[in-house]
């Protein structure tokens, strides 16, 4: 069911990109946030940001430039974007680390980007049309992580029913998932209220199975990108002989989702017995948190239609890896060899970077491929580092030339292909891993 | 340019149906030297003999000028051999089109449709990207369940549509279910019996919807070429229905759509199909016996009733089972898309290529548990 909100819930500010205007786009984005009722702490952290940002920009622009500010109220969260336009941009600047040399000090007084990120849930950098760039960002409301629930007796009796939840519901169940002692509780599901509140805004789905008055279990989803749906769960308050409701569960999930838009299903939790009846195996990834411990996550997939194939041009490590991947899960692809394409590089390299600091980790996205291309890696890994990050991963679209362009680079920094994320032969995802990084840490 | 100022909104978030690869690519991506079509329920006997000889013989001359552009003939010969007459039929570029033609000339925005959730899923997405709600009744032990439809309806509900057998689990309902149906549906709405599969049912409590329509005005019924008649290539299907509903559908319909070529097919096809059904008819038979024979003996449930396909559930996802088969040469029909994750569906053919498919099924069957355990 598609719930439609039809209060105002965006604001925007067009203005120009120049340092008097810095004061308004400051208070447009703290003032944006009370508007819509976000706390004095939420709104600062937007204020934080937009004035790191703004500030930064400002010198990389022309003198004329105008600049759009939005923020959209997405209940759960604050989306704030700041978007302009940059003839000929100096790439470089576009870099979470531009110009940092580990070396010397003053250089971390660039780092305006960087403490942006750090004050916001998420930041992204989007290269549009026309030369347009816009910085993403999102500030989650701060919610009470604990709520108390309690759980099914151990063996409720009765026919179970699948039921889709209201915000209510899923707010019950959250608290249930936290207080069955479940592993891998993502942060949304850890409190309560936030899963519920992106239920109704439309940015999570759910589906609990009900033994009488009970809740025994449930599985969520929502987008991990635009073609693919992240699967969290089952979690299963009784036990389950056969199976039974846990396959319930996910046939109806899947079911659900089956004719939408996406083409692919990811599960990166703990395992998850007798997976073979409703996923690939992907492979396995360790994290280490920033208390040291690790955790591992095991990327299960399955599609959600038959797919055309593709050909994917690549060669040394990630040619090997991609070959034996493709012929493990019968993907149909054509390898091809390419080479020599180095020639026709830019200067400067661009990278984007997502940063989870709950979890110690990086996510490090190619956007423009250049001659400096190992050395900008390297750049990132150390100031990162410095940062606390304990988590390298990088993720190429072998879809994308400007990625591809990449590998070696990738293979002289440390990093080792480790996970394919099929889609379609479209834009399959490669995740490496920085493995010299992990073994320090 | 913002496309999407110009996209309406049930357009923009509607998905497009990505056709298969045309088998020479297949064959190359997956590495295989033939490929043995199992996925689309065609009737590989090939089409009546008079059909094959028309298509044989067809003149170029014959390409240069448009073709009847209501199908004249061939509503004669529908006229002749059902008993009905020639204005109540319209012939449609497969039921695909009569399909899409009923909903443009009946539903608008706010109006909706009424059919089962695990079904052909044509009716639910021409609702969709038409701005028009589809309700999905659940199948009930892998059937319609006329309640389940009864309870869905409302003021703005126009068309119901039943898949009469079901595709993919080819179950069907009696003529005495269908009538019972009707009489609680009323009259205020249109009951359109989908018979792409009628020509393989033997049961005679099997309904005729054409028969019901004196009694019920608001009956319509699909029929098509593509599957016992096999000319699926060439694209002819029916629609029938009163005079006056037929008149309102033809509004929706483009003239010439549906070529020469297949006008002139699908009459001669009529005309000598009485062999053919029957030979048709054993085949399926001898290897729906085999299949479901194979897959007792390795264990694997199946569901399936009348039609030319089986479904089958197997201990791997759907999609990858597709994969591993198609590497070995055989193309099935995942059956997620059909909201049956974890199931395949396989058309029955003739015996030399079941015995093919047994083959690959098994092996791959015991592969995966070997490795299993
Ligand atoms: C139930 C059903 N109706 C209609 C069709 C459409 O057939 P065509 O457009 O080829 O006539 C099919 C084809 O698979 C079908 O299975």
């Amino acid at each position: 069911m598609i719930k439609q909100n039809k209060q105002q819930k965006n604001a925007s500010l067009r203005i120009p990109l120049s340092m008097p205007f810095l004061p308004l786009a400051v208070d447009f984005a703290g003032k944006g946030a009370r508007g819509f009722a976000y706390t004095d702490k939420e709104s600062h952290s937007l204020e934080l940001a937009v004035e790191e940002l703004f500030s930064f920009y400002v010198q990389k622009v022309a003198a004329d430039s105008a600049v759009e500010l939005e923020v959209e109220d997405q209940g759960y969260r604050l989306a704030l974007s700041i978007s302009f336009q940059m003839a000929n941009p100096d790439m470089r600047a576009f870099n979470l680390v531009w110009q940092v040399n580990p070396d010397s000090e003053e250089s971390l007084e660039l780092l305006g980007p960087m403490i942006a990120a750090r004050s916001v849930s998420s930041l992204r950098l989007d290269f549009g049309n026309d030369d347009r760039i816009t910085l993403r960002m999102t500030r989650n409301r701060d919610y009470p992580t604990t709520q108390v629930a309690a759980l099914p007796p151990p063996n409720t009796q009765g026919p179970v029913r699948l039921v889709e939840p209201s915000s209510s519901d899923l707010r019950h169940f959250s608290a249930m998932v936290s207080a069955s002692g479940a592993p891998f509780i993502p942060g949304f599901l850890a409190s309560p209220g936030m899963a519920a509140d992106m239920l109704a805004a439309g940015h999570l789905n759910a589906i609990l199975a009900l033994r009488g008055d009970w809740i025994i279990g449930g599985v969520l989803w929502r987008p991990l990108t635009d073609s693919c749906l992240e699967l969290y769960g089952p979690y299963l308050f009784n036990d389950d002989p056969d199976d039974v409701v846990l396959t319930l569960l996910l046939d109806e999930a899947v079911g659900r989702i089956s004719r939408s838009r996406f083409r692919g299903l990811v599960r990166r939790q703990g395992q998850l017995q007798g997976y073979e009846r409703f996923f690939d195996l992907l492979g396995e990834l360790d994290l280490t948190g920033i208390s040291g411990a690790a955790t591992r996550s095991t990327y299960y997939y399955r599609q959600l239609r038959e797919e055309g194939g593709g050909v994917v041009y690549c060669s040394g490590a990630l040619a090997t890896f991609l070959a034996d991947q493709y012929n493990r899960l019968c993907l149909p692809r054509q390898l091809r060899e390419n080479g020599g394409e180095q020639l026709r590089l830019r200067d400067a390299s661009v990278l984007a970077v997502e940063l989870e600091y709950p979890r110690s980790l990086a996510i490090i996205r190619p956007l423009c491929a250049g001659k400096d291309m190992a050395a900008n890696l390297a750049a990132h890994l150390d100031l990162l580092q410095n940062d606390g990050i304990n988590n390298f991963m990088v993720e190429i679209n072998t879809g994308r030339s400007e990625d591809i362009a990449f590998t070696d680079a990738l293979e002289a920094t440390g990093f080792v292909p480790r996970l394919l994320i099929p889609d379609a032969g479209l834009g399959d995802l490669v995740i490496y891993e920085h493995r010299v990084r992990k073994q320090q840490s | 340019m913002n496309l999407d100022l110009l996209i309406p909104e049930y357009v923009r978030n509607f998905e497009a149906y990505t056709p298969s690869r045309p088998d020479h690519l297949l064959q190359e991506e997956y590495g295989v030297s033939h490929l043995h079509r199992l996925n689309n329920n065609e009737n590989t006997l090939g089409p009546p003999a008079a059909a094959v000889r028309v298509i044989a013989d067809f003149s170029p001359d014959l390409a240069v000028v448009y073709p009847s552009g209501d199908s004249y003939d061939l509503r004669e010969a529908l006229s002749r051999r059902f008993d009905i007459c020639r204005d109540r039929f319209l012939v449609t570029n497969g039921s695909c089109e009569a399909i899409t033609s009923i909903i443009k000339a009946f539903c608008q925005q706010g109006d909706n449709i009424i059919t089962a959730d695990k079904t052909f899923a044509v009716y639910e997405w021409v609702a969709e990207f038409s701005g028009v709600e589809a309700r999905l009744v659940p199948l009930r032990d892998y059937a319609y369940d006329p309640q389940g439809l009864l309870d869905r309806i409302d003021a703005r509900t126009k068309i119901i549509f039943i898949c009469n057998p079901n595709n993919p689990t080819g179950s069907y309902w009696t003529k005495q279910v269908l009538i019972d149906f009707l009489e609680k549906v009323g009259e205020n709405r249109l009951v359109v019996v989908d018979e792409a599969y009628c020509e393989y049912v033997e049961d005679p409590e099997f309904p005729d919807a054409m028969e019901l329509m004196e009694r019920f005005p608001n009956v319509v019924s699909f029929r098509t070429f593509s599957k016992m008649y096999a000319l699926a290539g060439l694209r002819a299907g029916y629609l029938t229905g009163t005079r006056d509903v037929v008149d309102v559908v033809r509004r929706t319909s483009v003239t010439y759509s549906v070529n020469v070529q297949a006008q002139m097919a699908a009459k001669a096809a009529l005309s000598d199909d009485r062999e053919h059904i029957a030979a048709t008819r054993t085949m399926v038979k001898q290897a729906r016996l085999f299949l479901c024979k194979v897959c007792t003996d390795l264990g694997l449930e199946t569901v399936g009733g009348e039609g030319n396909y089986l479904m089958i559930k197997v201990p791997i996802n759907d999609l990858l089972m597709y994969r591993r088969l198609m590497k070995r040469g055989m193309m099935v029909r995942s059956m997620t898309g059909f909201r049956f994750p974890g199931w395949i569906r396989v058309t029955l053919r003739e015996m030399a290529v079941m015995e093919s498919f047994a083959e690959a099924l098994t092996e791959e069957i015991r592969e995966i548990r070997n490795v299993r355990v």
